[in-house]
């Protein structure tokens, strides 16, 4: 053959390299990959999972949201039912206090006419009772000074004589 | 190291080198028997430098090479197989990540070329990448064989030697049609006949490229006055260079061609007729 080709080498070369390759595939190429594909496998769990784990915490962020939403809309109607309540409550009170204030008022005010009054009566009692006792006086004063001026003057008359 | 130390390392290495010089003139070449035209005609054609296969048969020295590279792979995978990869860590250290790359390199070339079906390619082109790589720097480690004609000679890269490189073409090409028959059936086999000059394409430019290697190696080393400094540049650094290119250039191309006729034609559009 030109170029000493030789097919007998030829298909020794052949058998050489299939036995290199059938070396190669089962002892390296094939683990290693094996292994590669394991550890990729292996990144792209742990990549599902802190996903999953990242949509999980997403979910419970937005449940505790929603809850603190509803929890903020039940505590703002718990207030503003706490403070109409308390509202009514004070009007109530503030109505309660008018009226016992107007009753004490009203009491008062009785009272303090009926002191009035009583103390009106007892003064014009007393006024008339003055009144009187002045008049007594007066009269008494009056007619004893005529008595006394008759007398002196009957004296003077007696004394003439 | 201290200065003292390193003056001594330099010394040291002078010395050598000197005894190396002296020696190589005091000892006469065997290589001046023949003349450079005989030596360049065996590295070629390897008519008198035969090799004894066990006795069975006299081969060409790159068989023997092949033989000693598979070996050498071989003793190689099983050391790995049961004393690293066991131990293989999903944080890789430095010798996990040089294996990982190796296997990840050829695997991504195969998924990149040929995205519907590459899983036989990926391992295939592993092997070839790795024969060729190793084979080729095989030779810079020159282990001697005997011929039958009892001389001397440094084992060759396996590739370049005709029927290796032969081997490895028409391997490839075989591989090819594989592909083609396993995804398109008879249209495949069609298509992979169509580059019908690929497997001699690929194989003369194997041996074209790694003879080339080996021949100017061999001229270097015939002359004594070029045996010094130059072999460091055309010896070591050449061999690795081309044993990196020659082995991208198969895969690469091995992949290129599987992928090519391993793809899917795309479903024909229906022509709708332009109603009047």
């Amino acid at each position: 053959m030109p170029l000493n080709i030789d097919w007998q080498q030829i298909l020794l070369h052949l058998f050489n390299v299939t036995l290199l390759f059938a070396v190669l595939y089962f002892l390296l190429y094939s683990p290693i990959k094996k292994f590669m594909q394991k550890r990729s496998e292996h990144y792209l769990e742990m990549e599902r999972e802190a996903e999953r784990k990242l949509a999980d915490a997403d979910a419970v962020k937005k449940e505790q949201e929603e809850k603190q939403v509803r929890f903020d809309e039940e505590m703002a109607g718990v207030r503003s039912k706490i403070e109409a309540e308390a509202r009514d409550s004070a009007e109530k009170t503030l109505a309660d206090a008018k009226k016992e204030a107007e009753k004490i008022l009203e009491a008062n005010k009785a009272n303090a006419q009926r002191e009035k009054e009583k103390i009106l009566q007892e003064a014009s009692a007393q006024i008339s009772e003055m009144a009187v006792e002045a008049a007594k006086k007066v009269v008494m004063e009056s007619t004893s000074g005529a008595y006394d001026s008759f007398l002196d003057s009957a004296k003077g008359a007696k004394t003439d004589e | 190291m201290s200065k003292k130390q390193k003056w001594i390392s330099f010394a040291v290495f002078a010395v050598l080198i000197c005894v190396f010089l002296v020696g190589s003139f005091i000892v006469k070449s065997p290589g001046e028997e023949e003349t450079i035209q005989e030596t360049m005609r065996n590295e070629v054609l390897h008519e008198t430098a035969k090799i004894s296969l066990f006795g069975i048969k006299d081969v060409n020295p790159g068989l023997i090479s092949a033989f000693c590279v598979t070996g050498i792979i071989t003793a190689f995978a099983v050391i790995v197989r049961i004393f690293v990869i066991p131990r293989f860590r999903y944080v890789p250290g430095k010798f996990q990540l040089l294996l990982e790359e190796a296997v990840g390199t050829f695997d991504r070339m195969a998924k990149g070329s040929s995205p519907h079906l590459n899983r036989f390619l990926g391992a295939y082109i592993f092997m070839a990448g790795a024969y060729i790589f190793i084979g080729t720097i095989f030779e810079l480690f020159g282990f001697q064989a005997v011929t039958t004609s009892g001389m001397s000679v440094a084992l060759p890269a396996p590739l370049s030697d005709i029927n290796g490189a032969i081997t490895m073409g028409c391997l490839s090409y075989l591989i090819i049609l594989s592909g083609g028959i396993t995804s398109n059936g008879l249209k495949g086999v069609g298509r992979t006949l169509k580059d019908f000059s690929l497997p001699i394409s690929m194989s003369f430019r194997l041996f074209g490229a790694l003879l080339s290697g080996a021949l100017v190696t061999e001229l270097v080393y015939y002359y004594v006055g070029l045996s010094y400094v130059l072999p460091v540049v055309v010896g070591v650094l050449f061999t690795l260079i081309h044993a990196l290119i020659q082995a991208y250039v198969l895969t690469m191309l091995t992949a290129l061609f599987y992928g090519e006729v391993s793809e899917k034609p795309a479903p024909k559009r229906k022509k709708i007729k332009a109603s009047v």
